[in-house]
């Protein structure tokens, strides 16, 4: 099943007089339980593809198509909707919010989705035992280490069961162990059936995905499967 | 996300920089609070005014000479005039006396006291209250024989004579250099009055027929005032006008406008103006500190909105719509607002209380009022939260995930 349709996408930023060229003319395809990795130098344009996939942004033209759905012209409103229900972002530096505990920051996305207290309580702690986390989730984030934050993120992004799991640089702000748990966690949820995509400029990060798209000046230069994928095992870890 | 959701979140919001929300709840807390001060003063001195003329009789009224006007003798109102008033006017007047003033000393053991004397007849009573403790009130007789008596104070007869049992003394009263010698008839209770209260003036006054005020002084049956009571229910401008129309008839001065009369309704509305257009001043200058609260309350927002910039890109990421976010800043900005206005209520009230009790007039908080400036202590926390609200609502949210 085809999850990203994108034809013919550009972006356009105009700031000024000046107006860059940020994405010209991409095509792409994503499908069901992929899991790709968005590589490139910075200036690639592979941030603004992210940002204009995750429907944080909008093309200029084209045609992007989630799950069978147009995107493009959708208003705010309904592109929060879609962010909500469809999409689960994990950012560089975490973006938790600062003053309430693991659980509710977890819970976050099913308050604007109007899910009930209860419900919402369940799912957050489902969540978080999914990443491993469930001890500490009456902390708040300033008590929690960089890994662990990003676990609660990931955990935030899952909790609404979306369709498609948005990475930018998860283990950028990472220690090489933290970075390679988060990796694992990514692996686990995308062999368990997630869609995964994932931005990074480590070539030894994007080993870890199946597929690999390589940006540069605004188009995709390179697409291609990840041969010798590093597969993280805890058993062979511990081996 | 609903109401109950922001308001969790607001109060978090608040409650992580205690410091700063309070300090902008206080230009909200003195704001409110000096505006319900200024308006329940304002408010409790209009009734202590009202409740005054009730006392003092509200259908009172002057008949008067036009001051304004050239007069002659002839236009001067006499006891015929006073007469034809009577009998054309039986029922409009309950009673009318001309209005006959001197001023005197009475002697004490140890010194002079101002007493001021006003004339009266066996009506007065109805032109000027008077609670008699002991004794009589004066009676025809005492005006048609123009008899040395007198109707004294209680407070003034402690001072005169160092008691109250003073009924069939004698009081010795010097006026314009000579002795009078009055019988003291009667003794009565001077009404607490909140408004002399306030002025401070305790002349001692006393009572003694108008005939007899006229025979000391050698005056005359020439009058520039009557005092009048007019029964209740009465179309007064209509029944003075009447009353003016009849004297000038009499006097044949008809259209020459030499006459005017007073009423206690006119002047009770004369007053409540000054006194709600002081209190509409005061209250605009103490809404102005309201005002300067309020940009307190947009400011802080403004800050808070610039703090939690990554915190909206996040919500925004994650699915919050524009609503949400404006609506989370708007709970915030009228919790803070709402407190404030709450607080301020409290002390407005107090204080309104304490000022009341220091001069002596009773206080009259409405609920109108406090409702009034809670909700307008929450339209400042709307009216001001908007503004910054709408700029978090708008945020784009890739800016705001970048913003440092």
């Amino acid at each position: 099943m085809i999850k990203i349709k994108i034809e013919n996408l550009s972006k356009t930023y105009n700031t000024g007089s000046i107006s860059v060229e940020a994405l010209k003319n991409i095509n792409l395809m994503v499908e069901e339980k992929e899991f790709v990795s968005i590589m490139g130098p910075s200036g690639s344009g592979k941030s603004t593809l992210m940002n204009v996939l995750g429907c944080l942004d909008k093309p200029t033209q084209g045609i992007y198509e989630l799950d069978g759905e147009c995107v493009q012209d959708m208003n705010d409103d309904e592109l929060a909707v879609i962010r909500n229900k469809k999409i689960g972002f994990v950012f560089q530096f975490f973006n938790l919010i600062p003053r309430i505990n693991a659980l509710k920051n977890v819970e976050l996305p099913m308050v604007y989705a109007g899910i009930s207290t209860k419900e919402r309580r369940e799912r957050a702690i489902k969540a978080l035992q999914k990443v491993g986390l469930e001890e500490r989730m009456h902390h708040n984030p300033n008590e929690l280490s960089g890994g662990q934050k990003q676990r609660v993120a990931i955990a935030r992004s899952l909790v609404n069961n979306p369709s498609l799991i948005f990475a930018d640089e998860p283990t950028g702000n990472l220690d090489s162990k933290s970075g390679n748990e988060i990796m694992e966690i990514f692996q686990q949820l995308n062999d368990e059936g997630a869609t995964i995509i994932m931005v990074t400029h480590e070539l030894d990060i994007a080993m870890h995905t199946k597929r690999m798209l390589v940006c540069r000046d605004g188009e995709i230069i390179e697409d291609k499967l990840v041969e010798n994928q590093i597969i993280i095992n805890k058993q062979e870890e511990s081996l | 996300m609903n109401i109950l959701e922001s308001i969790q979140v607001s109060l978090g919001a608040i409650l992580a920089n205690k410091m700063r929300s309070l300090l902008t709840m206080l230009g909200i807390i003195i704001g409110i609070s000096s505006v319900i001060t200024v308006v329940t003063l304002g408010e409790s001195s209009q009734k202590a005014i009202d409740m005054e003329f009730e006392q003092f009789g509200a259908g009172r009224a002057y008949f008067s000479i036009n001051w304004r006007e050239d007069y002659s003798t002839k236009d001067l109102l006499t006891t015929e005039d006073i007469d034809a008033l009577k009998n054309s006017f039986s029922e409009e007047i309950e009673a009318i006396v001309p209005y006959v003033y001197e001023k005197g000393k009475a002697k004490t053991k140890s010194e002079k006291l101002d007493v001021s004397m006003t004339g009266g007849d066996e009506n007065y009573l109805k032109i000027e209250k008077v609670d008699m403790v002991n004794g009589r009130y004066l009676t025809e007789e005492d005006v048609k024989g123009k008899r040395a008596v007198v109707i004294i104070d209680k407070e003034m007869a402690l001072e005169i004579f160092g008691r109250t049992n003073v009924l069939g003394d004698s009081l010795d009263i010097e006026i314009g250099g000579s002795q009078v010698s009055f019988a003291i008839i009667g003794i009565y209770e001077k009404p607490k009055s909140s408004l002399e209260a306030m002025s401070g003036q305790t002349l001692g006054n006393i009572f003694l027929p108008y005939t007899t005020v006229e025979k000391i002084t050698g005056s005359g049956d020439y009058y520039w005032d009557l005092e009048m009571t007019l029964a209740k229910d009465l179309d007064i401008d209509n029944t003075t006008q009447k009353m003016i129309r009849l004297i000038e008839k009499r006097h044949g001065n008809e259209g020459q406008n030499k006459y005017v009369v007073q009423t206690a309704e006119g002047e009770l509305e004369v007053i409540n103006n000054v006194t709600g257009i002081i209190t509409l001043v005061i209250g605009a200058i103490a809404a102005i500190s309201l005002l300067v609260g309020g940009i307190g309350v947009m400011n802080i927002m403004f800050v808070s909105v610039t703090e939690r910039t990554r915190e909206i890109g996040t919500r925004k990421a994650i699915g919050a719509k524009r609503k949400d976010i404006l609506l989370q800043f708007l709970v915030e900005s009228v919790i803070i607002s709402g407190i404030g206005g709450i607080i301020g209520t409290i002390i407005g009230v107090g204080l309104a209380f304490l000022v009341s009790s220091l001069i002596k007039i009773p206080t009259g908080v409405s609920i109108g009022t406090i409702a009034i400036a809670w909700i307008f202590s929450a339209g400042v926390g709307i009216f001001f939260g908007v503004y910054p609200a709408n700029k978090a609502s708008k945020l784009e949210i890739i800016d705001a995930l970048r913003y440092e």
